[in-house]
């Protein structure tokens, strides 16, 4: 008898599931936000309206997850310090309207499942405007949640292009990686004849510059030598960059920890290549020391050493807090708050309680209308409907 | 085999106290679900929950009952997460439904990661211990690389598994999990239970002795690693479809090392505990994730690092053993009922026949030399008689 | 050739760390999962000694006394309580010991990757490839120490009382050898590797961070067992052996991606061949 109640139980379960089934397959619409066009009458918002999670805000509360351990955590940290930085500088200059500013990053790891919890502890916190997250994968799933609630995100530092398509409210403020394959390929191939390549197979910034750049090329018909490696599990480049010691130009699409270690390989190796890279290769001059005689530079927008006042007064700001010099990273975390305080501004937003979904529209349309523009230090910044940010780069050479 | 699994020869009310707590739960959480009392930063914690569960209760099998131990757990959760989620996107263009995408996905997901544990599995055959852990990592480390590299799951950016994943609008993804942990420990208990698991277990203690027994060991010994691995593919089905996208990194030994910890701390063997461990390590990842945002997080790190540590030394040291008998559970409540029995009496109950660590040191019992003074005595006493 | 060079030399660095693995094992039947942050604490040592503007003599040296005396406290709160208890604990208690050490690290150091700086030897030109003296400078260092220590472990009286434990505790403790000690010493040699192991790193990826020790471990590990693990020779070899095949996938544009996937699936089909490594000690099962 029991047994057989046992049975009547598995069976009820089932049933169970299949009713949901039922009740989740009527109710679905497409819920896959694309990055389609969105029309002005979608953005029809209300500033006036409170959030169900922000009834109790006395701030406006920007999130962001990123990577604050494991191998990835240098780059999370920086956005971490950048961000809280124009914070503490927004809200030191009496805030917007009175009303200060605060920043919540949550650690995520790199991956997307801890994104996605880091999300929801946010978005319950009252989070009303987001910075994303700052690695391709994690900010894929934190726009995609995002989307779910209509959560504005301005990702600092996640370019892959997934990212801004996952979401209609996803922009970002770095280049994209395609933009980045795509220029290097035109500029390296114009001016050099023999070019070699070192991509992170493993990483997807690494490998998005790469496959844009490869296009690029074989389009353009040059023929270059390829070596690749994966930062997870080589950190040794003797290899590599004996294969591309006879290149007049490297070409190297990764971030500066390893661009560095690829330097010292140089000298190790005696080879004299000029090492080329994008926005990633920024911080290399820490990583490298009198002994790398290599010509280096790199396609960027942010220059830590350059004239510019606004850059200036930056880096002096950020050393005087944290003891070193500001990164890519930290740079563009440090505009990504600025560029979501300028477009609160520019709606004359005036509700600490604002619900996130309608500041979410309100900030796209801000965003995307043909009259905003921001000047960071980064560069002078517009955005285009698809949430790419639309920038040029400057050349930075090292020695 | 898989019939006399299903029929549990000895059905005891609480041997299925633990599906009723959990359904029980369930029911009320989906109630609380359905009046929207319920969170969605909880419900989607449930869901970790219900696959850390699932993982830790498959990877209990091998290394508590088969006692073979396994680093690769991941790795099979990562074959379930990339092809499983791979054929739901494709089922999604022909089939509306998400949840059927999702349970057809499941079987295939789970059947993709059986076959990889059928492969891992055949070294398990002629390989023991310390080697046969660092295979098995090997092994999640090679699905990892290879997945990392293959363009039609996006390369290192993974596989966006937007068209398939839960939201909101949809049937909440954790009660679809929770059931499945409900039929896995069905099938798990009553397999454990069955004359099957003592043939496992046997092996576990003793390999010759139970093929000396007539134990099928190669048979048993693959059949526990596909199974193992047929619910942690199950359980990367249910990762790909809850979050987007599905990223090599996430797959590392680290992931396994975690569930191996749960396992361990939950207790070898011990499937409730299992449950419980499993729930507990998710609960307090989430809970530090929340709580130490910014610069603190190194220290989740550390506060993680201690408390295993700890947990660890208290539960195996020999000379806290006293303490931790004195303070067990089981011991404080048969204090409680019955006041003539001691701690020693309750913890070796025959009744608890399968909690009882079963190991049987045949070293000692079948090579003890013989040496004067110590021979064998029969039954009769030697000296007491006149 | 240079790519046998550049393999050799990162092969000696994974020897090294494989023969403070081997050696522990051997001795303690336990994993230490912990030992490739020691390499983490050792590369910090040099780099903060650096920094400092201290010689490079006098961070060895200090590198050297830092390690042992970590891997000898480790040893003595974690390990030691858990003698008898089953390996696994153990293994779950290194693995706890290694997140403890990373997260100190971190908190200390910040996450983000510290350059260091050695003044370079400069390279020569062999067998018409350039090579760069710091490796050959590795693999030189590399082959005496590893000499040293079977030496040390074939002649003195602690190396045999070592081999006395590693092959049966109890006969050990029988003839009088202090179990507990030998243990603590071997702890204390694996750390001393680790630090020179260390060195030999930075010399050819000068960068430390908090998480630089975890996959030098598991290679040097998985080179432990290719070896066949308690071996020293097998250390050797399979450390070597691991150096050069990595150096070669990495060195085809279409293998380079798999190369990780190359060495472990080397790893299996040699333990499927040899279940005990390409050198490892046969163990008969009793019942």
């Amino acid at each position: 008898m029991k047994k057989f109640s046992k049975v009547i139980a598995l069976l009820l379960s089932f049933a169970m599931v299949l009713a949901f089934a039922a009740c989740g397959g009527t109710g679905t619409e497409e819920t896959t936000a694309g990055s389609e066009e969105t029309t002005a009458a979608d953005l029809a918002y209300d500033l006036t309206k409170e959030g169900e999670y922000t009834a109790d805000n006395t701030e406006y509360v920007i999130g962001a997850t990123g990577p604050l351990t494991g191998d990835t955590a240098s780059y999370g940290i920086s956005v971490q310090q950048g961000a809280q930085l124009a914070i503490d500088e927004i809200n030191a200059a009496g805030g917007l309207n009175g009303v200060n500013f605060k920043f919540d990053m949550k650690d995520d790891k790199s991956t997307a499942a801890d994104a996605s919890t880091g999300y929801d502890a946010l978005y319950e916190a009252g989070m009303q405007a987001s910075l994303g997250s700052v690695t391709s994968g994690s900010a894929e799933s934190f726009a995609t949640r995002a989307d779910e609630d209509g959560i504005f995100s301005l990702t600092p530092s996640a370019s892959a292009d997934k990212v801004i398509n996952a979401s209609n409210f996803a922009f970002r403020v770095c280049f994209g990686d395609p933009d980045n394959g795509i220029l290097s390929a035109e500029k390296l191939a114009k001016e050099y004849e023999n070019i070699g390549v070192i991509y992170d197979s493993s990483d997807p910034y690494s490998t998005g510059i790469y496959d844009a750049f490869k296009a690029k090329m074989a389009e353009l018909n040059v023929t270059y030598l390829e070596q690749s490696f994966d930062a997870e599990n080589n950190r040794d480049f003797s290899t590599q960059v004996e294969a591309l010691k006879d290149c007049d130009v490297i070409f190297l699409p990764i971030y500066y920890t390893e661009a560095g270690l690829i330097a010292k390989a140089c000298v190790a190796k005696g080879c004299d290549a000029f090492l080329f890279g994008c926005d990633g290769l920024d911080g290399v001059a820490e990583q490298i020391d009198s002994t790398v005689t290599n010509k280096i530079s790199y396609l960027t927008p942010f220059d830590v050493n350059s004239e510019d006042a606004k850059v200036s007064a930056f880096v002096t700001a950020y050393e005087t807090k944290y003891g070193s010099k500001p990164d890519q990273f930290a740079a563009d975390g440090y505009d990504a708050v600025y560029v979501i305080f300028e477009a609160m501004k520019a709606l004359e937003l005036n509700n600490v309680k604002v619900d996130p979904a309608e500041l979410g529209k309100a900030l796209t349309a801000t965003l995307t209308s043909a009259d905003f523009s921001y000047d960071g230090v980064t560069g002078g910044m517009v955005w285009d409907a698809s949430g790419a940010c639309v920038k040029d780069p400057i050349i930075v050479e090292l020695q | 085999m898989i019939k006399s699994i299903l029929k549990s020869d000895d059905f005891k009310i609480k041997n299925c106290i633990n599906y009723m707590v959990i359904a029980a739960a369930l029911v009320v959480l989906v109630v609380l679900y359905n009046a929207g009392e319920l969170k969605a930063s909880y419900a989607n914690l449930l869901v970790q929950i219900g696959y850390s569960i699932i993982l830790a209760v498959s990877l209990n099998l091998v290394v508590g009952f088969l006692g073979e131990l396994s680093l690769g757990h991941a790795g099979f959760m990562c074959v379930g997460a990339y092809l499983g989620t791979f054929i739901s996107m494709q089922l999604s263009d022909v089939i509306e439904s998400k949840v059927i995408c999702l349970l057809i996905s499941m079987l295939c997901g789970g059947l993709l990661a059986a076959i990889f544990g059928f492969l891992v599995g055949l070294p398990a055959l002629r390989l023991k211990g310390d080697y046969l852990a660092i295979v098995t990592l090997a092994f999640g480390e090679i699905v990892r690389t290879v997945f990392k590299n293959l363009p039609w799951f996006g390369k290192a950016m993974g596989l966006t598994t937007g068209a398939v994943k839960f939201t909101k609008k949809d049937t909440p993804l954790f009660i679809i999990v929770f059931i499945t942990v409900l039929v896995v420990l069905f099938f798990v208990q009553n397999l454990v239970r069955s004359k099957h698991g003592r043939a496992i277990t046997a092996i576990r203690d003793n390999e010759i002795a139970a093929k000396a027994m007539g134990i099928n060991v190669t048979f048993y010994k693959l059949f526990v690693f596909v199974i193992a691995a047929f619910f942690a593919g199950v359980a990367g089905v249910f990762y790909g479809h809850y979050t987007t996208p599905v990223m090599y990194t996430f797959f590392s030994y680290n992931y396994s090392i975690e569930i191996l910890v749960m396992v361990v701390l939950g207790g070898m063997g011990s499937i409730n505990g299992s449950i419980i461990a499993a729930t507990l390590i998710t609960v307090i990842n989430y809970i530090l994730q929340k709580e130490l945002p910014g610069e603190l997080a190194a220290l989740k790190f550390l506060i993680y690092a201690l408390i295993l540590i700890g947990i660890v030394i208290f539960n195996n040291a020999p000379k806290l053993s006293p303490i931790k008998e004195r303070l067990s559970l089981k011991v404080l409540i048969a204090k409680l009922t019955s006041k003539n029995r001691k701690p020693e009496d309750i913890l070796n109950d025959p009744a608890h026949w399968d909690k009882i660590p079963t190991k049987i040191a045949m070293d000692e019992v079948l090579s003890t030399d013989l040496q004067p003074g110590n021979e064998y005595v029969p039954d009769k006493p030697a000296k007491g008689g006149k | 050739m240079s790519i046998l060079f550049d393999g050799l030399s990162l092969g000696a660095i994974y020897a090294l760390i494989a023969l403070g693995y081997t050696m522990v094992y051997g001795i303690a039947k336990m994993l230490n999962f912990a030992h490739g942050d020691i390499i983490m604490v050792g590369a910090y040592a040099v780099f903060v000694t650096l920094m400092g503007g201290g010689h490079i003599a006098l961070a060895i040296g200090l590198s050297v006394i830092i390690c042992v005396v970590m891997g000898v406290v480790v040893e003595k709160f974690a390990y030691k309580p858990l003698r008898g208890a089953s390996p696994l604990a153990v293994l779950i208690t290194a693995i706890g010991v290694s997140y403890l050490l990373q997260s100190i690290s971190q908190l200390v150091f910040g996450a983000e990757p510290k350059t260091v700086t050695i003044a370079s030897l400069g390279t020569v030109s062999l067998f018409g490839a350039t090579i760069s003296v710091s490796s050959i400078v590795t693999l030189v260092i590399g082959a005496v120490i590893m000499a040293g220590l079977t030496l040390f472990v074939k002649k003195t009286r602690t190396g045999r009382a070592m081999v006395a434990v590693s092959e049966d505790k109890g006969a050990a403790m029988l003839m009088g050898i202090n179990v507990n000690r030998i243990i603590t010493i071997t702890f204390a040699i694996g750390s001393a590797l680790a630090a020179a192991a260390s060195l030999f790193y930075l010399m050819q990826i000068p960068s430390v961070e908090p998480t630089l020790g975890s996959m030098p471990g598991i290679k040097a590990f998985t080179a432990a067992v290719i070896g066949g693990i308690g071996s020293i020779p097998g250390a050797m070899l399979g450390g070597v052996m691991l150096g050069v095949i990595e150096k070669i996938c990495l060195s085809v544009p279409v293998l380079a991606p798999y190369t990780t996937a190359v060495e472990f699936g080397l790893l299996i089909v040699i333990l499927l061949v040899r279940p005990i490594g390409l050198l490892g000690k046969k163990r008969r099962e009793k019942v």
